[in-house]
């Protein structure tokens, strides 16, 4: 059975009402949010809403969570002085036009989702802030799907859709005990475990400009990275109109869209 | 023999580049003068920036600035070279130095100055050729930036965003910049080459406080957005507080690879 995955919705009414008409079109009717329902985007009540109405289930992403605890996003989560003042700036728009009831419903909403062998976080099982790149280091890859015990872990926050098999996994540790001159050899193998990052509904940073997220056939183990054109001048305009800086909409436009992140791809606040 | 050059060309044509090498090849003194330019109908007058005499000074440590003042007269002025750069969006009417605009000559008396040849890049054939535009208006802005340090990662968002259209549409930007390491750098832009230039200077600032250094910033092109520039680069520079961090952090890493 198909399922959809999507993430990063960013408050961009339009790319959420083109991605859930595409995912209808499909016959699909399982969808999983991974969150960052608002943050940068002009419509962060009104996407909160259709979230609500269609009763999708979402988990808490970092901007979800940073906006609920009245916290700035951390400044180590920043690339740059200009992106920290920008972020900023939306983070207190935001905080500023969502209603006491969205913002109870983005407090009430859990780190993590299970289904069967599936987990769907926002970040990583570690944190909504930490960044699982495509690159990332393999063994730390491996040990974050492994810890989560599941079998896909399904991933959103880098805005970059990607799907990671990651196949023939071995640890192997060497242990010498206290008083003992033996060194134990242990080995572990792992079977092939896989890491789906959902993309970005509202917020793409893959270089294009078209909304993205993923199909999940739980039967076939099929994953698909689908990409959905949106009505993009409204969500610029309504972004002028709303008085959010115009950079945003100029970047969302040109699929100049860059993450706001720290360097390290592992980086783990510790706020 | 004392020879005096006048060269002009539109902006990003590579004077200063040609400029700078005419210099290095030139065994006697050097002496420098950049004149502003002159407004033309629908064409903003370009912007008499010490970007290129600071960027000439760094590279050519005993260059002379005659644009403050007179030759000296303690100046050996045998076999000296005076270049006078002079931006002109237009070709000249007349070959040779009767091509030279008249309201130039009459600067030039300011400085006791007589040219004696003149290049116009796009006309004469010892010059490089490079693709240019052909501008027929113009809006120009030039911000001072002196003992101003940029936050290294803001000023590659800032500079990618400048040159990709954000806040206008930029046909060259020129700028010399600060960074809190004690680096100099040019960064130089023109819409119809390729990428951007960027050049680290030789002069390096100490790790201590703001640099007094000629610093700032020069762009060129059509519906620019300049309050929006201005308070975008505001966002990308250093507060005290910030800047003494970085610049605790590098003395102290200096501090330990010299005791290693």
């Amino acid at each position: 059975m198909n399922q959809a995955v999507i993430s990063c919705l960013h408050a961009n009414l339009p790319a959420v009402e083109a991605v859930l008409k595409d995912i209808e079109l499909q016959g699909i009717t399982n969808i999983t949010c991974l969150g960052d329902l608002v943050g940068y985007g002009p419509q962060p009540n009104e996407v909160i809403e259709l979230i609500k109405e269609k009763k999708i289930a979402t988990c808490q992403g970092c901007w979800d969570e940073d906006v609920v605890d009245g916290l700035d996003a951390c400044d180590c989560s920043y690339p740059s002085q200009i992106a920290e003042r920008r972020g900023h700036f939306a983070h207190q728009w935001t905080t500023e036009k969502l209603t006491k009831e969205n913002k109870d419903f983005l407090a009430n909403l859990p780190y993590s989702i299970r289904k069967d062998e599936c987990l769907f976080v926002h970040g990583s099982p570690n944190s909504q802030h930490e960044y699982l790149l495509p690159d990332m280091d393999a063994f730390a890859a491996l040990e974050r799907v492994e810890n989560a015990k599941a079998e896909i872990l399904f991933c959103g926050h880098t805005h970059q859709p990607y799907i990671r098999e990651l196949a023939n996994g071995s640890i192997s540790v060497k242990v010498k005990n206290s008083g003992s001159k033996d060194i134990q050899k242990k080995e572990m193998n792992l079977p092939m475990r896989r890491i789906v990052n959902a993309g970005s509904v509202g917020e793409p940073r893959h270089g294009g400009t078209k909304a993205t997220y993923v199909v999940y056939n739980d039967i076939t183990n099929d994953v698909k990275i689908r990409e959905v054109e949106y009505d993009i001048e409204l969500t610029c305009k309504a972004i002028i109109n709303a008085g959010l800086p115009p950079i945003f909409a100029w970047r969302l436009k040109n699929g100049f869209e860059f993450a706001e992140r720290a360097e390290d791809a592992s980086h783990f606040c510790e706020r | 023999m004392s020879q005096t050059w006048i060269i002009s060309g539109p902006p990003g044509c590579g004077k200063t580049s040609w400029i700078l090498n005419t210099f290095k090849n030139h065994s006697g003194n050097c002496g420098y003068v950049r004149l502003g330019g002159y407004s033309e109908i629908n064409l903003e007058q370009a912007i008499n920036s010490t970007i290129d005499f600071a960027f000439l000074k760094d590279q050519i440590p005993n260059l002379l600035d005659l644009s403050s003042s007179k030759l000296p007269l303690k100046v050996e002025k045998e076999n000296i070279l005076i270049i006078i750069e002079f931006p002109q969006f237009f070709i000249p009417k007349f070959q040779g130095i009767s091509g030279i605009d008249l309201r130039v000559i009459k600067e030039l008396e300011i400085y006791n100055l007589q040219p004696n040849k003149y290049l116009h890049f796009g006309r004469d054939l010892e010059l490089p050729i490079k693709d240019t535009l052909d501008f027929k208006a113009i809006e120009s802005c030039s911000i001072d930036l002196k003992k101003n340090i940029w936050d290294p990662a803001s000023l590659n968002t800032f500079w990618f965003e400048l040159v990709n259209g954000a806040y206008g549409d930029v046909y060259r930007a020129k700028a010399l910049m600060n960074l809190p390491d004690g680096r100099y750098i040019l960064f130089n832009w023109i819409l119809t080459q390729k990428g951007s230039q960027y050049q680290t200077l030789n002069q390096v600032a100490p790790l201590n406080g703001r640099p007094e250094r000629h610093s700032e910033i020069v762009i060129q092109g059509k519906n620019l957005n300049f309050q929006l520039i201005k308070s975008t680069i505001n966002n990308c520079l250093l507060s005290d507080a910030v800047l003494e961090h970085h610049q605790a952090t590098l003395r102290n890493s200096q501090l330990q690879t010299s005791r290693n």
